[in-house]
């Protein structure tokens, strides 16, 4: 028998049902995300802006001129700060944290994400290849792998709620009519890539002689949206409870590599800026870091090899990896527990697969990633092209778009931050050779959709 | 009392060798929130049991089902 740790003082937990709108991050995302876009649209429609609040560091080459921008600026910022930590304590307390904990976490990770933007903002930093997405990954792993952070502060780092906040803000700058017209070629060309790539791996991982489950945990973690869509498979399945752990490790180990990886061959092989970012989004494994490694690329945009914008880079990925991908997570737990229940190995635990499944792992935070797109092109779309650019760009979708950055960098800086490479579980060679099968299957047939296939739809996606 | 609440109360959810409050689940998988996290919808109500050591469903039952106090 295992090695059994029984609770005598566990209580009873209800099914979640509404309770979900407030015990699951994806709901404060889209409460935080939506919450900022309806205040911006507020100021926006009498004549004010929430550009004040929405300070980001400026363009600078002396340090005269940075130490002028702070000290103009250095109310906003504070401002900026106390807003951002009400709204995350809120949200973390409700979520069960303390907001002991987390309100110290946050200055540290505030303060850090500050340095990380303005190294950003500097005019040699695309020469030395200062992307702040890579810079803040390396200088969170160095601090959390190196010299160590004591485990509380991890209660600020929370990478998971940091993206999906930042998407459904990003979806307030991705026009409604973008989304309808490449969403079905996302889709497509994201279903053919998950479905090889899980048949990839589930087929090696067999013929290695892994257990099923496994097979299916880290085949689900290849092919949907990495550590996220294993765990959700995992549980689905019914798998060991070592097996989640192995299938995290795999990802994470993938997932940072292609971090730094992907961007640069890309612009080795000088990909318009929405290719590259289509290709990121059908290679990448996790949300967060296909985030950080589009818009590393999208920031490579209009520099030396790279064409096109970097909205396009991050638009691509976005359209590949969240709608083409993220949504189905609940179809393939529902699939899968079908498959597990009545063909698989019986285990001492039994369950009866139910199709509402769907709708209970559906990646809520999509739904505010989609309204905040169509609220922004319904109040806009009475603007000419050229009022837009003049009025709503600066007073409105730009504002939204910088704190849409400022989350994604506490997000990148929190993935460095928590992945402690020493304290992962041992993946074994087995499941990371099943798993990189997957993965370098997945690359190429990514790469050969992107950049050939499709080559024309992502390099010509324009809002 | 109805059928569904008949059917919870044999659950894993129910079950005092079954743990699935999110930041237990945090503590117990190494790394899953350097990219994931166990506050995600995704996750829905999953959990671990202690007695057979497996991540399930809360929906899961089996024959050493063994309540949990109430709440």
């Amino acid at each position: 028998m295992a090695n059994v740790e029984v609770h005598p003082d566990r209580v009873i937990s209800p099914p979640l049902r509404w309770r979900e709108l407030w015990l699951k991050e994806d709901w404060w995302a889209i409460w935080l995300g939506l919450g900022i876009v309806a205040l911006a649209y507020g100021l926006f429609a009498n004549g004010s802006s929430i550009h004040w609040l929405a300070v980001t560091p400026a363009k600078w080459s002396t340090w005269s001129q940075l130490g002028a921008h702070f000290a103009a600026n250095y109310d906003r910022y504070i401002a900026q700060f106390l807003v951002w930590l009400a709204v995350f304590t809120v949200a973390l307390t409700a979520l069960g944290y303390k907001a002991r904990d987390f309100v110290p976490s946050f200055v540290f990770l505030y303060a850090l994400s500050v340095v990380i933007f303005t190294i950003g903002q500097w005019d040699k930093a695309n020469t030395y290849d200062l992307e702040p997405p890579l810079v803040a990954l390396v200088v969170g792993l160095a601090l959390s792998n190196v010299f160590g952070l004591p485990r509380w502060l991890d209660a600020g780092f929370r990478v998971e709620f940091y993206v999906k906040t930042g998407i459904v803000l990003l979806g307030a700058t991705l026009p409604f009519t973008l989304i309808l017209w490449a969403g079905p070629t996302a889709i497509l060309q994201a279903s053919i890539v998950s479905i090889i790539t899980f048949l990839v791996i589930y087929w090696v991982a067999i013929k290695l002689g892994l257990d099923k489950r496994l097979a299916a945990t880290l085949g689900a973690g290849g092919a949907v949206c990495g550590v996220s869509a294993a765990i959700a498979i995992a549980g689905a399945v019914g798998a060991k409870k070592e097996d989640a752990p192995i299938a995290i490790t795999t990802v994470i180990i993938w997932a940072v590599a292609m971090i730094f990886v992907l961007p640069f061959i890309a612009e080795y092989l000088h990909l318009p800026a929405g290719v590259g970012g289509a290709w990121i989004g059908t290679s990448e494994f996790a949300d967060a870091a296909g985030i950080a490694a589009a818009q590393t690329y999208g920031n490579l945009a209009g520099h030396g090899d790279v064409a096109g914008t970097g909205d396009q880079a991050i638009f691509a990925y976005t359209l590949i990896k969240v709608v083409g991908r993220d949504v189905w997570i609940g179809i393939w737990a529902f699939v899968l527990a079908i498959i597990a229940t009545t063909q698989w190995d019986r285990t001492e635990t039994g369950r009866k697969p139910e199709a509402a499944e769907i709708w209970w792992r559906f990646p809520k935070f999509v739904i505010g990633f989609l309204l905040a797109s169509l609220l922004i092109t319904a109040v806009t779309a009475g603007y000419s092209l050229a009022d837009f650019n003049k009025t709503v760009v600066p007073s409105l979708v730009g504002p939204i778009k910088d704190l849409r950055t400022w989350a994604f960098i506490f997000c990148f800086l929190s993935i460095g931050l928590t992945t402690r490479f020493g304290e992962l579980a041992s993946a074994g060679k087995r499941p990371f050779l099943a798993f990189s099968a997957g993965a370098i299957v997945n690359v190429i047939i990514g790469f050969i959709l992107s950049a050939i296939v499709f080559a024309a739809h992502w390099e010509n996606l324009t809002p | 009392m109805d059928e569904l609440k008949l059917r919870v109360q044999s659950e894993c959810r129910s079950c005092r060798h079954f743990r699935n409050d999110a930041q237990y689940l945090e503590a117990a998988f190494a790394g899953l929130t350097s990219l994931s996290s166990a506050f995600g919808s995704v996750r829905s109500d999953d959990g671990i049991c202690l007695r057979h050591d497996r991540y399930l469903s809360a929906r899961s039952f089996c024959s050493d089902f063994s309540p949990a106090a109430a709440s």
